[in-house]
């Protein structure tokens, strides 16, 4: 038999032998490593000088040594952590209340912290089931349309594999050989895209058809209100900010009041100022992030190509101590403002004000300042300085309109989704920003779960420990299936299999838009069987080098075959959310119930790749402005 | 055959390769710090380090080598299980038992010989990393290879045992208890406040018969 047909036989074999269910790491290896035999054997040659074995062991010692898989236990190890020290029903509780007044408020309230727990969790089954406990028997009690109760939690479960930081991008830039920071940033958009579709959907179909989600009775709705905030109420002024800061200013009538048996202390009034404002801060401090990435950071940038290379080294170090303070005491806008004017470097010397004071004296010094071609087109300000204004004036409204009701609220949703929240953007705008690598923020990410469960006071020794345990687990997992894939690729391409596909696929005469529906079509029926793991450690590789031939970027192909994943984990009747969810479900629910529930959401993701398709700009804007073409 | 004997074999190797995985997985905690640490020092003070590079990535290597047997006492290397969760567990020894005699003996021992050879002449030439001048050494890095090997193919041995045990009694052998990724339903149910008793204690009853039965898909989900 010739070479070539040995690789094909090989790949045959692989297919077959994964579907008997052996673990596919060992069944990689033992393949590669019979075929490699026979490819390497030379007659007259003693066995054990056979090459397989140096090919064997240099690729395992590659795994071993491969600085892109180094940040999957890392990011592993913080999702582990997060989601056992987030509260995930304090967080869909204040979020269902929040959005209490939307269509169909459950089911948009689910979707949402499976976006949020999606961040921090890769793991499917684990959030069908709790969404199943925690969502889906509110919204049958509440009346909601089965199928769009079971939509929304086996959608949204799926979303955790595509959203950023998720361990298979990193696997999937470990075999393309792209950068980590790229794929995060292509993934981004559609990511968000993607939820952003399911939500319309819903509230669409909520509006269109109020009978599928019947709004919750007032008593089921109302925030509950402590008593002590009445009666600072009734001391000062309705409006919460307004009584809080005259509070603290006077204190005398506060500190009288007596609620519950307690006293309000003086400590107690601040920290509660604290949280009001909040919100302004968090918008503060993202739009003086934008402002500081686009107009400072990247002046400095340009300025130091252009024969200033100290100024990019000083900015280097100031970096950090910024993006790390939203995680350290994000409440304390006075805090960071006072770090930038230290750390300020000599060109930013006019940028000693606070963040909200980042004024026109401001625009005006940096405009002048930075030379034409390295500073942010005109539109940006134009654009920027609008948003700051519209921020302004919610930011203003809700401040008026901030009575008893929204101030709890406020503070439900502070201590529940912010903590989450705050880590995860802090993570990925590190990452993004290409102030550390993937790696390194990955071990910042894991310190700062930690961190947050801790203060979460639900970190445990047990849990800690668990973490610690499933961590190895599933790395060791991912990793050994690395070892065996590399051996077996390196033996299909020595055996030639590899030149032989090429050869098939591009005697086609395929158009590159053929060949994108057929390589995403082919992903799309391998994921109904297979795990994600299985089919971008051991598949992808082999449609990675026909995509030069037709001109497709892996970037845009790899999150294209991220998106579709989520499609076909989403398909009847082999997806396994749907198994999830029927066991935490009413007796009453059928899994067809569920099936034609998932439908919809599935025919969305598709969607949502044409739209990829179409208009690459959303997926390949992000990677391209953070870090130039190509 | 004496099935006593073989349960005590079966436990002890299980609790060899936990044992060694569990020990190694600690080293995620120390990498995470070490990476923490070194962030602080090369971002704010400025002084990066030179031979955290190696050790890093000497940190993830042994890391996960040395915890693939533990994994495979566990069952949780991924399988394609779409067909096989749904076969009978006579129907599934069978099938391993096979696999692991063409598979697996083969190509671990493979590894094991070419690790040996590999590790043996880092030792022979005494080779330091070369990343940076000065590199550490290399060598005991590469001596993880064969180490992971041989545990793996003592473990895989025990699941071949596994194997045999099922044939002759119709069931799988009992596995060591051991934290799972399913386990966060349990853990975070009970600091809920919202949800009720009733749908709690039902949840946390099930949710290991939950995880089982979605992957036996093919069955149609009965519980």
């Amino acid at each position: 038999m010739s070479d070539p047909a040995l690789g094909l036989l090989m790949l045959s074999l692989i297919v077959v032998v994964i579907m008997l269910g052996f673990p596919t790491a060992f069944t990689l290896m033992g393949l590669g490593m019979f075929f490699g035999f026979i490819a390497f054997h030379q007659p007259g040659q003693s066995w054990s000088d056979n090459r397989v074995f140096d090919l064997m062991v240099e690729r395992t010692f590659g795994a071993m040594n491969n600085d892109t898989l180094i940040s999957i236990p890392l990011f592993v190890l913080m999702g582990y952590v997060m989601e056992r020290g987030a509260l995930v029903d304090k967080m869909f509780y204040s979020i269902q209340l929040a959005f209490r007044r939307v269509p169909a408020s459950l089911a948009v309230a689910t979707l949402i912290v499976c976006t949020f727990w999606g961040i921090a969790s890769g793991l499917v089954g684990a959030v069908v089931v709790l969404m199943g406990v925690i969502a889906f028997n509110p919204m049958l009690k509440a009346g909601y349309n089965v199928k769009l109760a079971s939509g929304v939690i086996t959608a949204g479960g799926t979303l955790g594999i595509l959203i950023p930081p998720s361990v298979m991008i990193i696997v999937y830039a470990a075999v393309a050989g792209q950068s980590v920071v790229k794929l995060y940033a292509s993934a981004m958009f559609p990511g968000f895209f993607l939820s952003f579709l399911y939500l319309v959907y819903i509230v669409g179909w909520a509006l269109i058809d109020p009978k599928i989600a019947p709004k919750l009775s007032e008593a089921e709705t109302k925030v509950p209100v402590s008593d002590w905030v009445r009666k600072l109420q009734a001391a000062y002024s309705p409006n919460m900010p307004r009584a809080l800061v005259s509070a603290v200013f006077s204190p005398a009538k506060a500190l009288a009041i007596e609620a519950d048996g307690k006293r309000i202390t003086y400590g107690m009034l601040w920290s509660n100022l604290v949280a009001v404002l909040f919100p302004l801060a968090l918008s503060a401090i993202t739009l003086w992030g934008i402002w500081w990435y686009v107009v400072v950071h990247q002046t400095n940038e340009a300025r130091a190509n252009t024969g200033a290379p100290r100024i990019e080294r000083a900015a280097t170090p100031e970096n950090a101590p910024q993006s790390a303070a939203p995680a350290a005491d994000a409440e304390t806008p006075q805090a960071l403002g006072a770090e930038s004017s230290q750390t300020g470097t000599a060109e930013a010397s006019d940028e000693s004000q606070g963040p909200q004071e980042v004024g026109d004296v401001n625009l005006r010094g940096l405009g002048e300042a930075a030379p034409a071609e390295a500073g942010p087109p005109d539109q940006f300000y134009y654009w920027f300085w609008g948003i700051v204004a519209a921020t302004a004036v919610v930011l203003a409204w809700y401040y008026w309109r901030m009575e008893a009701e929204l101030f709890e609220l406020l503070k439900l949703l502070t201590s529940s989704v912010m903590p989450l929240g705050i880590l995860t953007i802090v993570v990925l705008a590190v990452i993004l920003f290409g102030i550390t690598t993937a790696t390194e923020s990955a071990a910042v990410g894991a310190a700062g779960a930690f961190l947050l469960a801790i203060h979460a006071r639900s970190l445990t020794w047990q849990r800690v420990k668990e973490s610690v345990f499933l961590t190895a687990k599933t790395t060791a997992m991912v990793c050994w299936l690395f070892v065996g894939s590399a051996l077996f690729s390196g033996v299909f391409a020595i055996l030639g299999g590899q030149q032989l596909v090429e050869k098939w696929v591009l005697s086609l005469n395929m158009s590159p838009i053929g060949f994108m529906v057929l390589s995403q079509a082919i992903i799309f029926v391998l994921g109904w069987p297979l795990e994600w793991t299985e089919i971008i450690v051991i598949f992808v590789p082999i449609f990675l080098p026909l995509l030069k031939h037709f001109n497709i970027d892996p970037i845009l192909w790899g999150t294209l075959v991220f998106v579709n994943l989520q499609a076909a984990f989403l398909s009847p009747p082999v997806a396994m959310s749907a198994f999830y969810l029927k066991g935490v479900a009413p007796k009453h629910v059928t899994l067809n119930q569920i099936f034609a529930g998932m439908m919809p959401y599935m025919v969305i993701v598709i969607v949502c790749m044409i739209f990829m398709y179409l208009w690459p700009g959303m997926t390949l804007w992000l990677p391209n402005y953070l870090y130039g073409g190509g | 055959m004496n099935t006593q004997r073989v349960e005590r074999a079966l436990q002890v190797a299980d609790h060899v390769s936990t044992w060694a995985g569990k020990a190694c997985a600690w080293l995620i905690l120390i990498l995470m710090f070490t990476v923490c640490i070194e962030v602080f020092k090369r971002y704010i003070l400025n002084a990066p380090t030179a031979w955290i590079f190696d050790a890093t990535n000497m940190m993830y290597g042994t890391l996960f080598m040395m915890c693939g047997a533990y994994t495979l006492s566990q069952d949780a290397h991924v399988r394609g299980d779409f067909l096989y969760s749904s076969m009978r567990p006579r129907t599934q020894a069978t099938l391993d038992l096979i696999l692991y005699v063409m598979f697996f003996i083969p190509g671990i021992l493979a590894l094991i010989y070419a690790g040996t050879d590999y590790a043996a002449y880092s030792w022979r030439i005494d080779e330091h990393s070369n990343v940076t001048s000065n590199g550490p050494a290399v060598y005991p890095f590469k001596t993880v290879i064969p180490v992971a090997g041989i545990l793996v193919m003592l473990q895989g041995l025990a699941e071949i045992v596994r194997c045999v045990v099922c044939l002759k009694t119709g069931d799988w052998p009992a596995r060591l208890k051991d934290a799972e990724e399913i386990d966060v339903v349990e853990q975070q149910l009970a600091n809920s406040q919202y949800v009720d008793e009733e749908s709690r204690r039902r949840a946390v009853e099930s949710v290991h018969q939950i995880d089982e039965s979605a992957h036996q898909r093919l069955k149609g989900g009965q519980t």
